[in-house]
């Protein structure tokens, strides 16, 4: 037994045409026994910045706050947002703060990144559990379907999908992949964070994040 | 009772006196207004930080001594008063500067930076069985959320911003020839000379590439910016660096 | 081989544990009381290794009793089971880690809700309609998944558990036989008869 496998789970992130996705499922074990159907793994860092926190459940909370505070005391700090690749390297030292006696996570990072001339481009990231930084410019997967999701993401993922076809592309990526885990499921959510050219000014007003349900957790 | 000056409050580091100042403070202060002149201008491009650079005897070396020092590739900073509390502060600046790249694999902000030296300074106004350091700085650099900025420290721990100003021996006469030379749209080249010509107002001696050391941040360009890091290198191009005699050397001869 | 159970309901949460305390095979005493009182609207189920649940429990019991006298109020469910699965989750990666598996139930007063958290060892924390710890969990949760309604009142919540309880008897060889059984409401902690 695994303890990355122990509580299941799987989060998967993907780069669009000016917009980036972070999806999850939302099952919570203990080994094979479906104890949560409910548990959040994708958390928000800013308004233009998801993480998400496959692995052990209780380092998801333990992260989940440590990030918080890092961020807030960031924000205070610095008189700014952090920025998605900053919040990437912040993840990365977090973790490998840890290197010899590790969080049991591997996060998964989707933000949309501000560019020298003041628009913004999508950007993803994953870590291995002490921090070892992937950048992708396609998807990252994470988590006990990830060897489904990355077969899955494969063969549906093409270069700049629009909005609406991201977001159908992430879902179904997701939920046929953890269909066939065992440890995965129970529902699922997916973030969507979309930059609109149309705005006058660039930064004023591009971040629109949905949130969706896309399946619902089992009813009790 | 401690006499002279300062009375029995002049000793204790930690203890107000009945007028509610930390005498120990002025003290430094006034250390750092017997050292050489330094000075800073921020132009629309860039800025200058400059200072003289005296040697007490033409025996010593002066190829070793370093006024204007780089902190990290978008911040420098160069003092006036005790040379020796200077190099403590800049090694101080550049592990917060190391520190802080280790975590987030960047530079920190000119603001930010500032804001760990003047903590540095302030602890040491604070603290049992130190002194305040006998020194005031001029930090210059480039950010991405602020551009080009110039701040100052005191021994006390205060800093702010400025435009253009100046420090040390004769920092009154220099900033009020800086306020008449000033204006927001100086080019950095302008700037050099009108710090050259500042610091000229009050040099004993001869001004050379030996006796002077500049500092200067410029501003990338936008197509810099989109560039972004540099081949190979895996670094941004740095913002902040400090002339060669031979630059210092063709702006004296302008 | 403790059991234990809980379940919201329509303002109220109802826990349960069995009131058996063994030492390995051997069954030491039939009415230990495995649920504290933590404060005027809070409960707490405890099990798992004998020695740290109890010694757990009353740390936990007093530092939050503690905060009451300190700042006249009662901590508030959700910010008592953060802290409560921080100390938790610190243990886990010290050199003597507690054993101790929780369920957390809670009235908040601020809001008029019933809340109920499920706890590790590990320091997991997750809030759910229903939850069971140890061997009646296999049992529970599906009967759970079936008849919990989190609109019934408590005489239907009760009868919920009932059920649960009577299929451990039934189909658990090491099923425990007696249980002690909580309330926490808008009125408060109290202990009920099944």
């Amino acid at each position: 037994m695994s303890i990355m496998e122990y509580n299941g789970g799987s989060v998967i992130a993907m780069v669009g045409k000016d917009c980036v996705a972070i999806a999850s499922d939302l099952r919570l074990g203990v080994q094979s026994l479906s104890i949560s159907s409910n548990f959040q793994k994708i958390f928000p860092v800013t308004d233009r910045v998801f993480v998400g926190l496959p692995g052990l459940a209780s380092d998801v909370t333990t992260l989940h706050e440590q990030f918080r505070y890092r961020v807030n005391m960031y924000t205070i700090k610095e008189e700014r947002e952090i920025e998605p690749e900053t919040f990437a390297q912040l993840v990365s030292s977090t973790l490998y703060e840890r290197r010899f006696g590790p969080y049991f996570i591997e996060p998964v990072i989707a933000g949309m990144q501000k560019t020298p001339s003041g628009s913004l481009k999508p950007f993803i990231a994953a870590t291995d559990l002490i921090g070892c930084l992937n950048f992708a410019k396609d998807f990252v997967v994470a988590g006990t379907a990830s060897s489904k999701l990355f077969g899955v993401a494969e063969g549906l993922w093409e270069p700049d999908l629009e909005a609406e076809d991201l977001f159908e592309t992430i879902s179904q990526t997701l939920l046929n992949a953890v269909d066939r885990d065992a440890f995965s499921g129970w529902g699922a959510v997916v973030h969507l964070m979309c930059f609109f050219e149309g705005s006058t000014h660039p930064l004023a007003q591009p971040r629109r994040s949905s949130t969706n349900r896309i399946a619902s957790p089992v009813a009790p | 009772m401690a006499s002279a000056d300062g009375g029995a409050y002049s000793y204790s580091l930690t203890v107000f006196s009945p007028s509610g100042k930390l005498v120990q403070i002025e003290h430094a202060l006034a250390a750092v207004s017997q050292g050489t002149t330094s000075l800073g201008i921020k132009a629309s491009n860039g800025i200058v930080i400059a200072t003289e650079k005296k040697s007490s005897s033409i025996l010593i070396d002066d190829s070793m001594i370093e006024k204007v020092a780089v902190v990290c590739p978008n911040i420098g900073i160069v003092y006036s008063g005790m040379g020796p509390d200077f190099r403590i502060l800049v090694t101080r600046a550049r592990k917060s500067a190391q520190a802080y790249w280790k975590i987030y694999g960047e530079y920190p902000p000119t603001k930010v930076l500032t804001q760990e030296i003047a903590n540095i300074m302030q602890q040491a106004t604070q603290s049992g069985g130190v002194r305040p350091y006998g020194v005031s700085l001029l930090v210059a650099g480039w950010d991405i959320t602020r551009g080009p900025s110039l701040y100052q420290v005191d021994p006390s721990g205060s800093f702010w911003a400025w435009k253009a100003s100046a420090i040390g021996k004769n920092m009154v006469n220099a900033k009020t020839f800086l306020e008449k030379r000033y204006n927001d749209e100086i080019s950095l080249e302008d700037a050099i000379h009108t710090a050259l010509l500042t610091l000229k107002e009050g040099f004993e001696g001869q001004m050379t590439e030996k006796t002077i050391e500049i500092g200067v941040v410029t501003v990338p360009t936008q197509a810099e910016l989109e560039a972004g890091k540099v081949e190979g290198t895996g670094r941004f191009k740095p913002t902040f660096r400090k002339l060669s005699e031979e630059e210092v050397r063709d702006y004296l001869a302008l | 081989m403790d059991v234990s159970f809980a379940i919201t309901g329509k303002g109220y949460v109802i826990l349960a544990a069995d009131t058996t305390a063994a030492h390995s095979i051997i069954k030491v005493k039939l009415d230990e009381d495995k649920i504290k009182a933590l404060g005027p609207h809070l409960l707490m189920a405890y099990s798992g290794e004998p020695g740290d649940t109890v010694q757990f429990a009353e740390y936990i019991e007093r530092n939050i009793r503690l905060y009451q006298i300190r700042n006249t109020y009662a901590l508030r469910p959700s910010s008592a089971a953060s802290w409560i699965r921080r100390v938790l989750a610190d243990s886990l990666r010290s050199r003597k880690p507690y054993a101790v598996n929780l369920l957390l139930g809670g009235y908040d007063t601020n809001t008029h809700t019933p809340h109920l958290y499920w706890v590790d060892y590990l320091g997991t924390l997750v809030e759910v309609p229903f939850a069971a710890h140890g061997y009646g969990s296999y049992f529970a949760l599906s009967l759970l998944d079936r008849y919990h309604d989190p609109e019934a009142p408590l005489e239907e919540g009760l009868a919920t558990l009932k059920r649960c309880i009577d299929e451990v008897s039934k189909r658990l060889v090491v099923a425990p036989g007696n249980y002690k059984v909580k309330v926490v409401d808008k009125d408060g902690v109290r202990e009920v008869e099944l």
